[in-house]
C-alpha cells in the first residue's frame, strides 16, 4: 500500500497531474522462462539453455482523470530483453467528445492486428505469447492521434478506429539495427462483434524508410557502398527499386473470433507489401483454437509465413547487368523469401483471481532452410 | 472447516433461492425500463445510456460479494477471471474503464438513492424503498 502510493506521488509528479485529479494504477507483470529443445537452435529469442528474462516484462499505468472528459494515461513498461529499462509504451490524452467518439493523441499502438493493443498483457489472453508468425512485423508504436467511434449496427457492436500518424524507431536487417521510419501513416481498423463472434479489418498505408545502407553485405562492403558502385555503373534505376526510400507501404489484415460453449477460434490473415524495395511481399496466418474447462484453456494453433521475394527487380536486367553486380542483387532480393509454418500446442490455468500460469510448446519449420526448431516456454502473467 | 463448509452447502440448498437473488436497483427518478441485454451492454461498458439516451452509471459490487458472482455468472455470463481479462484489454488501451466497485450492498443503495443515472444491484433482500427494482435475476 505504502510502496502503491508512494508509486502513485512520483508518477503523478512525472504526469504534472494537479493534487485533485482522480488517479487510477493499473499494471501487469508477465515472468516467463523458456528454451529450445536443440543446441543449435535459437527461436523467440531463446537458446538452448533455460532464459527467464526474455519474455518477462513489467507495466505500470497512471490514468489521470481530469475532469470535462479529458484524460491523460502513461503506461511505463520495462522489457527483460531490454534489460528491464523502463520506457514510455504508451502515453496519450484522451477526450471523449461524445458518448460515442473518443479521441487519442500522443504515442499509440499501431493497430495492425486483433491483439496488436494488447499484445504486451499476456492475462488478456490464453496464448503464452501471440503468434509470431504474424505479429513480428515491428513497428508496433505510432506517435499521432486516433479516432475511435463505438455505436450498435442493428445487433452487432461496431468499433470504427481511424489512426494518423507516424513511426520512428529503428528495424533489425541481417542482426543489425538500423534507423527505420514509417512518415504519413494513415489506417482504419473496423471491428464488428456480436455475442460470441467478431470480424476485424485493417488496412493501414504509410511512406516507409529503412536505413539498410549501414548492413553489411560482406565484411568490408555495406548495402551502401554496392548501391554506390550500382548507380556509379549506370544502374540508379535499379538501386531505386531495391532500397528503401520513402516507399508506399500497404499493410491489410483480416480477423475472426469466435467464443461458444467454451470453443475459443481466433484466425487472422495479414498481408504486407512495400513498393519499389527488396522487401518481400508478406502473407501470412494463423488459427488458434482453443477449449476452456472452466479454469484450464489448452489450445493448438497453426502459423504459416510466405514471403515472396521479388526476384521480378533483377529479372529484366539478368543480361545487362554484369554477374558481379547481378550475383549480389539477385542475393539481397533473395534474402527475402521465407517460408515457415508453424506448430503450437499449450495450455492457460486461471490458478489465481488476477493471475494465469501458461506453457506453450511451439515448434517452428522454416521450409527454405529445411530448418525445425523448438521453443517450450511456461510463464505467469498477471494484472494488478 | 469442512463442516463448516457442508454447513454452507446445505444453508445455500435450503435457502438457495433467497441468498441467490438478486435485485437491478435504480434510482426512483428513473423511469426507465433496462432489459437483460440492456445491462450486460451497460457493465461490459459497451454503452453509457439508458433507454431514453440520458447518461448511465453503472456500480459494480467488490469482488468476494456474493451477488457479484451471481451478477456476472448470470447476466454477464462470464467468470470472474473471464471479465479480468476482458476488462484488462479496455483498460490497458485506453479504451474504457471497468463500473466503480462499491463494497458492499449499503453502499450500492446508498450511492444509487443519491444519483439519478446510477444503476447497481443488490441482494434481492436489501431492497427497501430507497432504490427502484428494474429487474431480477
Amino acid at each position: 500500500m505504502l510502496k502503491k502510493s508512494l508509486i502513485a506521488a512520483t508518477l503523478s509528479t512525472l504526469l504534472a497531474a494537479p493534487a485533485y485529479a482522480d488517479l487510477t494504477i493499473n499494471g501487469f507483470a508477465s515472468i516467463k522462462a523458456g528454451m529450445t529443445l536443440d543446441s543449435d537452435d535459437t527461436l523467440y529469442g531463446y537458446e538452448d539453455s533455460p532464459d527467464f528474462k526474455n519474455e518477462s516484462l513489467f507495466a505500470v499505468q497512471v490514468m489521470s482523470d481530469l475532469g470535462e472528459k479529458l484524460s491523460v494515461t502513461a503506461q511505463l513498461m520495462g522489457r527483460g530483453n531490454e534489460d528491464f529499462d523502463v520506457g514510455f509504451e504508451w502515453a496519450f490524452i484522451s477526450y471523449q467528445l461524445t458518448d460515442d467518439v473518443r479521441i487519442n493523441a500522443g504515442r499509440l499502438r499501431t493497430p495492425f492486428y486483433k491483439y496488436s493493443d494488447f499484445r504486451d498483457v499476456g492475462y488478456a489472453y490464453d496464448w503464452l505469447r501471440v503468434p509470431q508468425g504474424v505479429y513480428g512485423l515491428g513497428f508496433d508504436n505510432i506517435e499521432g492521434v486516433s479516432l475511435y467511434h463505438t455505436t450498435q449496427l442493428g445487433s452487432f457492436d461496431s468499433s470504427l478506429q481511424l489512426v494518423a500518424g507516424a513511426y520512428d524507431g529503428e528495424a533489425r536487417i541481417s542482426g543489425t539495427d538500423v534507423n527505420a521510419e514509417i512518415e504519413n501513416i494513415v489506417g482504419v481498423t473496423w471491428e464488428l462483434g456480436k455475442d460470441w463472434y467478431s470480424f476485424r479489418a485493417a488496412y493501414l498505408i504509410g511512406k516507409v524508410s529503412v536505413g539498410a545502407e549501414a548492413v553489411q553485405l560482406q565484411p568490408g562492403v555495406t548495402f551502401g557502398d554496392f548501391f554506390a558502385g550500382l548507380s556509379g555503373a549506370g544502374f540508379g534505376a535499379l538501386v531505386n527499386e531495391i532500397d528503401i526510400n520513402e516507399e508506399d507501404g500497404a499493410f491489410l489484415g483480416f480477423g475472426f473470433t469466435a467464443d461458444k460453449n467454451d470453443w475459443l477460434l481466433v484466425a487472422e490473415y495479414t498481408l504486407v507489401e512495400v513498393d519499389n524495395s527488396f522487401i518481400s511481399d508478406q502473407k501470412n496466418f494463423y488459427v488458434s483454437i482453443g477449449h476452456r474447462f472452466d479454469s484450464i484453456t489448452p489450445y493448438v494453433s497453426y502459423e504459416k509465413e510466405d514471403n515472396e521475394a521479388k526476384t521480378e527487380i533483377y529479372t529484366p536486367y539478368l543480361a545487362t547487368l554484369p554477374p558481379q553486380l547481378l550475383l549480389p542483387v539477385a542475393g539481397i532480393v533473395q534474402s527475402q523469401a521465407r517460408e515457415a509454418t508453424t506448430y503450437n500446442i499449450g495450455l492457460r490455468y486461471d490458478f489465481h483471481p488476477s493471475a494465469a500460469f501458461k506453457v506453450q510448446y511451439s515448434s517452428e519449420d522454416n521450409e527454405l532452410a529445411d530448418l525445425r526448431q523448438d521453443v517450450l516456454a511456461f510463464g505467469v502473467d498477471v494484472v494488478f | 472447516m469442512r463442516i463448516i463448509k457442508a454447513a454452507l452447502l446445505v444453508a445455500a440448498m435450503v435457502s438457495g433461492s433467497v441468498l441467490a437473488d438478486i435485485a437491478v436497483v435504480v434510482n426512483p427518478a428513473n423511469a426507465n425500463a433496462v432489459s437483460a441485454d440492456d445491462l450486460s451492454r451497460l457493465f461490459l461498458g459497451r454503452t453509457s445510456n439508458f433507454a431514453d439516451g440520458s447518461k448511465a452509471t453503472p456500480l459494480n459490487l467488490a469482488e468476494g460479494q456474493p451477488a457479484r458472482d451471481e451478477f456476472d455468472n448470470k447476466v454477464l455470463n462470464r467468470s470472474s477471471a473471464q471479465l479480468k481479462a476482458y476488462w484488462s484489454k479496455l483498460v490497458f488501451t485506453g479504451k474504457g474503464t471497468p463500473p466503480k466497485e462499491l463494497s458492499d450492498d449499503a453502499a450500492v443503495k446508498a450511492a444509487v438513492a443519491a444519483d439519478a443515472t446510477a444503476i447497481g444491484y443488490i441482494s434481492s433482500s436489501s431492497v427497501d424503498s430507497s432504490v427502484k427494482v428494474v429487474a431480477s435475476f
